[in-house]
């Protein structure tokens, strides 16, 4: 079996190498050879997804089949192990996860070079770059990271996965978040096509919007499910912690998040074809680098996984990656020059650029922390690490003034505002804002208590400004067509998201942030409490009662596992019962956490089973009240509607009067 | 066993890469005169844009009547060069070496 699986990784790599030279003379020469010569290096790249899948296959069948002669298999699996995390163990090690970024790409790059006609030549230009990251990751994975090392002698059962990992999420999670790392590989290797073609126009933004899109979206699932995980599972109490990794998959997301903003600006303006062409290009470094730091070992995490010394494979290829944009950006310079300037800075597109700006300012406040213990040893010496109150000094604030311009800007015009139409547009938002936030003042928030209850105060007040501006858009257009075709407001404000889907989308995306926010707004009235819980105790925390009914042992084949039951009251009823437990791994010797946890959308009862006290034998039980964090989640699906919604294709406009200086064209409402 | 299946797997491949048709269908290489009809179309988008805020109530008159006017000069200036080329014949394909800012 495992001959199989190196097979098919070594033909990979000879395939994305022809791939990549035959491809590369090709775009380089003229006449009927040079398309025949690119021809097969497009069905190469084909093939390479082919071969990768086929290895990918094989370890797949390995770790259902119980074989440990294969290295990979034997410390990621075990007898026991449920099937999904079977599946799972592909991407559960180092090796393996590798494999896995190399399938989605060749994936991504089989959906390119089959929609080749779209635009051959760009196309042709964008697998070539394609074909030299495969080339990059199947050198790692024949030559430093092999899945398919097998093993002296066979064991009898293998180490088995990391008890963090053996979760429902862990499933999807990682999938999620490779498939947004990997995905903007696409849009980089159409960048640099264009700037190396020099190619005219800004069709290939367009062609690179929806994968972007797409990406992004998929990296929003990974970074929410990633959070999500770590509050389900590490039984913290939290969501988020500044960790390496979690920073890794969040600098990407803040550049890509600033390209599919600054991206219309190139579209719509023709403006800021250097900035795009750089963010582009620096979230494409920033996924790599993002990789790197989880499995290089160069920063500590809770959940970097795969630790290994391929660290300088990957600075090479940072370093070659970044050497090759930088030259084609100084030898075709002149090609991305602006075909407008600002004019105002109250515009549309200085809205877009403050927001990029401020975008920019969140990604390099956690480059830097996050880099900030391995440049403080290379200066002092000593490791010196930047906790979570460092990030959110600077990202807070950032944080708000994007819910401000994420309000202002779709209510600016292009290219210049008038103070009237600022007036016109802000006047009922901004007090219905003000209004929330004196109606939170009167129900008990007090701001100049506590420099974090004014930060919730104020992201709650920003967000409604941002939720009124976003209902005040969908109102005014709604009732336009309304105007047009007698249909209900409610019809309407369909017809006008299926007519424009990509604002509509990204407005409905803006709604979701602004639940997020509130959802985070929520942890500045967290309370917690530790207790030893015997038979029949009884615990307060807020308007919760909570009693110990039980406590047991438990033996499985997988795990053994301690747990409690635990039942809840509230003002003298009861309303439910947790479970709050902790398990031992038997095959990896680990423990880990299952907390219990009462959703609702006013708060979460977060039950987390501490471990027995030696000299008692009761256990302790540690419980966190965390407001308003299922608004987070919700607002993530709202976020994934919005993509999706944005995704899909403009219904046909409606050929109105046309201006009277040019031919007639077709001016459909909702644009 | 395993060396046949790896042998027949590669020469499927190399059958697939190198085993082409006579004739390619490449898709067609764009002109000139195709990007400046995209950089007409993003101009009527915008135009199409600008009236709909209008008609939304979020521009005042004054605002409106500026913008149009400059977007109608741009689009102009758009189609002019497309009625030039088209009169010329010079709406050839665009290689890297002629690629050009619109």
């Amino acid at each position: 079996m495992s001959q199989i699986g190196s097979f098919a990784l070594l033909l990979a790599l000879v395939l994305s190498a022809y791939s990549f030279v035959a491809g590369l003379v090709a775009v380089t020469r003229k006449g009927p050879g040079a398309e025949r010569l690119g021809e097969t290096a497009r069905r190469a790249g084909i093939a390479t997804f082919a071969m990768v899948f086929l290895a990918a296959l094989v370890l797949v069948i390995a770790a259902f089949q119980d074989d440990f002669s294969i290295a990979y298999i034997f410390h990621h699996s075990n007898r026991d192990l449920p099937g999904a995390y079977k599946f799972a163990t592909l991407w559960s090690g180092q090796e393996g996860s590798l494999l896995f970024w190399s399938l989605l790409l060749a994936t991504y790059g089989l959906v390119l070079r089959l929609r080749y006609k779209t635009d051959s030549r760009l196309f042709a230009h964008a697998s070539v770059i394609i074909a030299a990251v495969q080339v990059f990751f199947l050198l790692l994975l024949n030559f430093a990271a092999h899945p398919f090392a097998v093993m002296q002698g066979l064991p009898q059962d293998g180490n088995g996965l990391n008890p963090l990992l053996q979760y429902p999420e862990m499933v999807i999670h990682p999938p999620m978040l490779y498939l947004g790392y990997v995905g903007f590989t696409v849009p980089f290797a159409f960048a640099l096509a264009a700037l190396i073609m020099r190619y005219p126009g800004e069709k290939w933004i367009q062609i690179t919007r929806r994968w972007s899109m797409v990406t992004w979206g998929f990296l929003t699932c990974g970074v929410f499910l990633g959070a999500h995980w770590a509050y389900s599972v590490l039984g913290w109490g939290g969501y988020w912690g500044w960790d390496p990794v979690e920073n890794a998959s969040l600098m990407p997301w803040l550049t890509g998040t600033a390209f599919l903003h600054s991206v219309m600006m190139q579209e719509k303006r023709g403006m800021l074809k250097t900035w795009n062409m750089w963010l582009i290009f620096a979230t494409f470094l920033l996924s790599i680098f993002g990789t790197f730091l989880t499995r290089s070992g160069v920063v500590s995490s809770v959940h970097a996984f795969a630790q290994s010394s391929i660290g300088d494979w990957f600075v090479g290829f940072l370093a070659v990656t970044f050497a090759v944009c930088l030259f084609f950006y100084v030898k075709n310079r002149p090609h991305l020059r602006s075909e407008h300037k600002l004019e105002s800075l109250v515009s549309r597109e200085s809205s877009f650029l403050f927001n990029n700006l401020l975008l920019l300012v969140a990604c390099f406040t956690v480059l830097w922390g996050t880099l900030f213990p391995v440049l403080s040893e290379a200066v002092q010496g000593s490791k010196v690490t930047v906790g979570p109150p460092f990030f959110n000094r600077v990202n807070v604030p950032v944080a708000l003034l994007l819910l401000l311009l994420t309000a202002v800007g779709p209510l600016l015009a292009w290219r210049k505002t008038s103070i009237e139409s600022l007036k016109r547009n802000f006047l009922w938002p901004a007090l219905g804002a003000i209004a929330i936030g004196a109606a939170l003042i009167v129900v008990g928030i007090r701001p100049w208590k506590d420099m974090t209850y004014l930060y919730s105060l104020m992201t709650i007040m920003l967000s409604a400004l941002v939720g009124f501006t976003v209902i005040s858009e969908f109102i005014r257009g709604g009732r336009v067509i309304k105007g047009h075709t007698g249909q209900s407001l409610f019809a309407s404000m369909v017809q006008l998201a299926h007519r424009n889907t990509r604002r509509y989308g990204g407005y409905i995306v803006h709604f979701g942030v602004i639940v997020i926010m509130i959802g985070f707004a929520g942890a500045a009235f967290n309370q917690d409490k530790e207790q030893e819980m015997g038979y029949g105790d009884k615990m307060s925390l807020g308007a919760y009662t909570l009693v110990c009914r039980s406590y047991t042992q438990e033996d499985k084949p997988n795990y053994s596992s301690e747990w409690a039951i635990i039942d809840v009251f509230k003002g003298g009823k009861q309303i439910d019962t947790l479970y709050p437990e902790r398990r031992f791994y038997k095959a990896s010797q680990q423990m880990a956490t299952m907390v219990a946890n009462r959703s609702t959308f006013k708060e979460d009862l977060y039950l987390v089973y501490e471990g027995l006290n030696q000299d008692t034998g009761r256990p302790i039980l540690k419980v966190h009240l965390n407001p308003l964090v299922m608004w987070i989640w919700v607002g993530v699906w709202i976020m994934i509607a919005g993509t999706v919604v944005a995704l899909i294709p403009n219904a046909v406009p409606v050929r109105v009067t046309a201006p009277a200086r040019i031919q007639a064209a077709p001016v459909g409402a909702g644009d | 066993m395993i060396v046949l299946i790896c042998a027949l797997v590669a020469a499927s491949v190399l059958f697939y890469i190198f085993y082409l048709p006579g004739k390619l269908h490449l898709g067609v290489e764009k002109t000139r005169v195709a990007y400046l009809r995209e950089r007409q179309e993003a101009v009527y988008e915008n135009l199409r844009d600008l009236n709909f805020e209008y008609k939304a109530g979020k521009l005042p008159d004054a605002d409106y009547q500026s913008l149009k006017s400059s977007l109608e000069e741009e689009a102009a200036t758009v189609l002019a060069e497309i009625a030039r080329l088209e009169k010329t014949g010079a709406g050839h394909p665009l290689r890297s070496d002629k690629g050009a800012r619109i």
